[in-house]
């Protein structure tokens, strides 16, 4: 008897404690609270919003506009690259006026969900697959144009003569930069080496998977990584700033800017992605009826993407760097748009 | 291709398939404890990220990378004293405590993570290396396998010592009657509910160990769900080798090494798909195991509770 009186108590001493695990483990968090057009707005982001890169930049840029607006926010970060439907209902049914599904793979579903739940939806990574017109609008990058540069300053900046790419997983977005990386490194330096490898299909978490590939390409002789990937970053920055070798080894990073995070002075640069002022564009576009009939780009131009200055950058590289990122917005130099990873190999040989 | 296989670059695809492998082969030889004794750890992921998380804190803050791999094993142990209390002592379902433990690691480190690192983002210094007098100057091995961190030694010779607690020791007769006949254990005179416990705590401290290692050597740093799956690897690894030491460091070495040759045939140029080139390691240690260790079987009472007053 006694047995089971003491099953039962800790039978619901462990439902407690996964009710609070639950309760821990759920993605949505409330921020801040206004109002103006939209009333309330939300963003799902796969992984935790604080990773200094593509999660954190979706999760900021939507805060960003909340504010702009004058509306609440709620965050759904750490939501998964699985079914995000349950999440997205959740949000609407809570109040949720628009949402920003802040991953290529919701690209499916949230337009479909939009037209569900008639709430307005913004999806990247979808192309026309992600418009239907008064419910989803997509927005996409030429994030190739910053890697660009980023590839010509690596070019510049390398002792070795040759440079590394390491990508956390198959994504499109990735192979794009690869790819303008690449060209750009060879159109600063024809004789450059490129090397690139990929931690996992999504990887992007995987910090020690980061440190062994990076580890790999500088010691292939790579002096410079161009390192695109969430939590594995900081496995490849870790990877950089313990590499020992005769050339000091530099770290290139995406989306973010990790500059406060540098403390052993291996942070060159980063391709900053900046989609706020295209979030305010597709609002506006909201409020005049013409949402979702159009696909919108971040690039170089309209300063979406930008090439990160930091201190390790001497003035006569920047200037150089400045100048083919003139000539890349006047159209003087065409920056290849290679989605395909076969296409990438095919540059760098 | 001849331009890479040089002597560094061969050394780096070893040092990374012991990077690899070493979490894997420590949370390996603790579910093989675990499962000898009739105990499934489906908790192993949870147990992992919790001494992973646990190690690198305590090695950040006191400086001392013994303190944190120590603090690993206890992280772990304490997360499988749920595991004991739940199904050795209350003969719950192993499956269902199991996701339970899962979940709250996950939970737990992850909430943990951001509230104390998740603005800075601190790292590690590079855990230094101890060179093996003579062994550390053959070209190629003396750089990836005798030149390594004190704790990939201690790895190696826990093999030894699970091959030896195992096969010549009373307590691993007691461990392997615990999973093939408690009864029998019982009628002998010793406690299956403190043999078991006792199998799934060292289990846990030694997945926590594996956690530690991941972030504190592996990593320099910890971020959340950092172990992507490794603990159901140790587990698959654990079940196929069936408590042939020799087999878990061969499968815990087969995948590290063929995660690093994913890296490798990158660099190198094969143009072979990419998705291909990622299920390497999958295939190579199910292959393995599967045609050279099918010989050897599973405890009969893994995973069913024991209940003395049910003999």
């Amino acid at each position: 008897m006694a047995r089971l009186i003491e099953k039962q108590i800790l039978t619901g001493i462990l439902i407690g404690v996964l009710a609070i695990c639950v309760v821990c483990l759920s993605p949505v968090t409330k921020v801040e609270a206004a109002k103006k057009t939209f009333s309330k707005v939300a963003v799902i982001a796969p992984e935790e919003g604080n990773d200094y890169g593509w999660n954190q930049e979706g999760v900021e840029a939507t805060k960003k506009i909340a504010e702009w607006l004058g509306a609440s926010i709620e965050v759904a970060d750490g939501a998964g690259y699985g079914d995000v439907a349950p999440i997205f209902r959740d949000l609407a049914s809570g109040g949720a006026e628009w949402i920003v599904a802040w991953a290529s793979g919701y690209g499916t579903v949230a337009p479909q969900l939009a037209q569900q739940m008639g709430v307005p939806v913004l999806v990247i990574g979808a192309f026309e697959q992600g418009l239907v017109p008064g419910f989803s609008t997509d927005i996409e990058t030429r994030a190739q144009e910053g890697a660009f540069l980023a590839g010509s300053l690596a070019a510049k900046m390398s002792k070795s003569k040759t440079v590394g790419i390491c990508m956390s997983a198959d994504d499109e977005n990735w192979i794009k930069m690869a790819g303008g990386f690449a060209a750009g490194a060879k159109y600063a330096k024809p004789d450059i080496k490129i090397l690139m490898a990929q931690i996992g299909q999504a990887g992007y978490a995987d910090a020690a998977g980061g440190k062994r590939v990076t580890r790999n390409l500088i010691s292939a002789g790579a002096d410079i990584i161009f390192g695109m990937g969430d939590g594995s970053t900081f496995g490849m920055i870790q990877a950089v700033e313990t590499a020992s070798g005769a050339n000091k080894v530099w770290f290139i990073d995406v989306i973010g800017d990790k500059t406060s995070l540098d403390k052993k002075d291996i942070y060159l640069s980063s391709v900053k992605w900046d989609y706020t002022p295209m979030f305010k564009t597709v609002i506006k576009e909201y409020q005049e009826g013409n949402y979702g009939k159009q696909i919108h780009y971040i690039n170089l131009k309209n300063e979406g993407i930008k090439l990160l200055k930091t201190k390790h950058i001497p003035a006569a590289v920047w200037s150089s760097v400045q100048q083919v990122r003139n000539d890349v917005i006047t159209g003087k130099v065409t920056v290849p748009e290679l989605s395909k990873k076969k296409d990438v190999q095919a540059l760098i040989k | 291709m001849s331009d890479f296989l040089t002597a560094s670059f061969l050394s780096a695809l070893i040092f990374g398939g012991i990077l690899t492998g070493m979490p894997l082969l420590f949370a390996s030889i603790g579910e093989t404890i675990s499962q000898r004794s009739g105990v499934l750890g489906m908790g192993i992921e949870g147990i992992m990220l919790a001494g992973a998380y646990f190690g690198f804190a305590i090695t950040l803050y006191s400086g001392h990378f013994w303190l944190g791999l120590v603090s690993s094993i206890g992280a772990g142990m304490l997360m499988a004293l749920i595991v004991v209390l739940f199904c050795v002592r209350l003969g719950m379902d192993q499956i269902v405590v199991g996701i339970g433990v899962l979940i709250f690691g996950e939970g737990v480190t992850s909430v943990l993570q951001r509230a104390q690192f998740g603005t800075t983002y601190p790292r590690l210094e590079e855990l230094a290396s101890v060179k093996i007098p003579g062994l550390s100057s053959i070209p190629v091995l003396g750089s990836s396998v005798f030149t390594q961190p004190w704790i990939v030694y201690i790895g190696f010779a826990l093999v030894g010592v699970l091959y030896w607690i195992l096969n010549f020791t009373n307590v691993g007769l007691n461990i392997r009657a615990a999973g093939e006949k408690p009864e029998a254990l019982d009628a002998s005179g010793t406690s299956v509910i403190f043999t078991r416990g006792m199998a799934v705590l060292v289990a846990g401290g030694l997945a926590g160990l594996g956690g530690g290692y991941m972030s504190i050597v592996g990593a320099g740093i910890f971020v959340p769900f950092m172990t992507k799956g490794i603990g159901f690897i140790a587990i698959v690894i654990a079940m196929l080798a069936r408590g042939k030491a020799v087999w878990v460091i061969t499968g815990s070495f087969l995948f590290g090494i063929s995660v690093s040759l994913t890296t490798s045939l990158q660099l190198v140029g094969v143009e072979i798909a990419q998705d291909l080139v990622n299920m390497i390691p999958f295939i190579a240690v199910l292959a393995a195991l599967i045609i050279f260790a099918r010989g050897n079987y599973l405890p009969a009472a893994l995973c069913l509770p024991y209940n003395r007053e049910a003999r």
